[in-house]
């Protein structure tokens, strides 16, 4: 692995992060429920599928999810682990990939992302770049931390799991670190028909999450690409029963 | 094989991923592939490897990486079959 980034920077995020999670997470979690009013109705029993699906066991996690809203990954965060539990399970506080011009919209999403173990990346950016992140991502895996990433590459355009826009970067992170375990999560608000910055206020969220095991018999790009379908056609399955299920209720 | 067989098998294969159809016509060797073609860039790993199977040649991270016109495309596949993959 090429030792291009900043090793004590990250440790330095992960302690800083931490020490701060309390007030940040506490804050979030606060503006989520009373200021936009969103509700997870079963967040008990999600947390404890969570608890059971992804922290069951120490090693490296990699949560790969469905991607609609700016803030998918706080509310990903949210339904996996509360406030206390976070301050005492370092693993249940994912690191995160969203796009450095997200984050560059305010300065305080700037600080947000510093204190939410954001590692910014720049979509479409050169190979050096790319390779950068993945070195990072998977540094942190093999040191058995939990990463939760967007295997479509962005919010999906087409407001349902998009194969068009899928980086085959999340297949290269397992050939890196072939010991992590894979969790995939399929969140969406009941009200979300497509891609937006925020989820509508009060909305209602849906979290299911299903363990995969990829595997391929191919190596370099061609295997990569194999993971990565395989991730997102989990998720693609785990959207068409979700509709299933939305069809058989009306 | 020669270049306008390579050129023509290339933009063929190009085809599928590009969005814009009328650029992707007139392609040179100059043409970029993502900003002229409208090709997303999550799929030039597929175009990479739709090559390989096309020439039966094998491209490596650091060849692919530096694909990035029409003209790279053909230049590393004339390349790579003359070496014999």
């Amino acid at each position: 692995m090429a030792p291009g980034f900043d090793r004590v920077g990250l440790r330095v995020q992960e302690v800083l992060s931490h020490a701060a999670a309390p007030l940040t997470y506490g804050a979030l979690s606060a503006w989520m429920r009373f200021g936009r009013r969103y509700r997870i109705p079963n967040l008990r029993e999600v947390r404890r599928e969570f608890a059971a699906q992804a922290w069951d066991r120490p090693g490296p996690l990699l949560i790969c999810a469905n991607h609609l809203t700016l803030i998918d990954s706080l509310v990903i965060q949210w339904a996996m682990t509360s406030a206390w539990r976070l301050a005492r399970r370092r693993r249940a506080f994912a690191w995160n990939l969203p796009d450095r011009q997200n984050l560059a919209r305010h300065w305080w999403w700037r600080v947000v992302g510093y204190a939410g173990k954001c590692i910014p990346v720049v979509r479409g950016g050169t190979p050096e770049q790319t390779r950068r992140t993945l070195d990072k991502v998977a540094w942190l895996l093999e040191r058995g931390q939990s990463v939760l990433i967007f295997p479509e590459g962005g919010r999906s355009r087409v407001g349902r799991v998009d194969r068009e826009g899928v980086s085959y970067g999340v297949g290269q992170i397992l050939q890196a670190v072939p010991g992590a375990r894979v969790l995939c999560v399929f969140l969406r608000g009941r009200g979300q028909e497509a891609f937006s910055d925020y989820p509508a206020r009060g909305e209602t969220f849906v979290v299911r999450m299903e363990r995969v095991a990829p595997s391929t018999s191919s190596a370099g790009m061609r295997g990569a690409r194999d993971l990565a379908m395989q991730i997102v056609g989990r998720l693609s399955e785990m959207e068409a029963r979700y509709f299933d299920d939305l069809a058989g209720h009306r | 094989m020669d270049h306008a067989a390579a050129l023509g098998k290339v933009v063929a294969i190009i085809k599928p991923f590009a969005k814009n159809t009328q650029a992707l016509e007139a392609a040179t060797d100059a043409t970029r592939i993502i900003e002229d073609l409208g090709v997303n860039s999550a799929r030039l790993v597929d175009i990479i490897l739709a090559f390989e199977d096309e020439f039966g040649i094998s491209v490596d991270d650091e060849s692919a990486d530096k694909v990035h016109t029409v003209g790279d495309a053909v230049q590393m596949i004339l390349q790579k079959t003359a070496a014999g993959g």
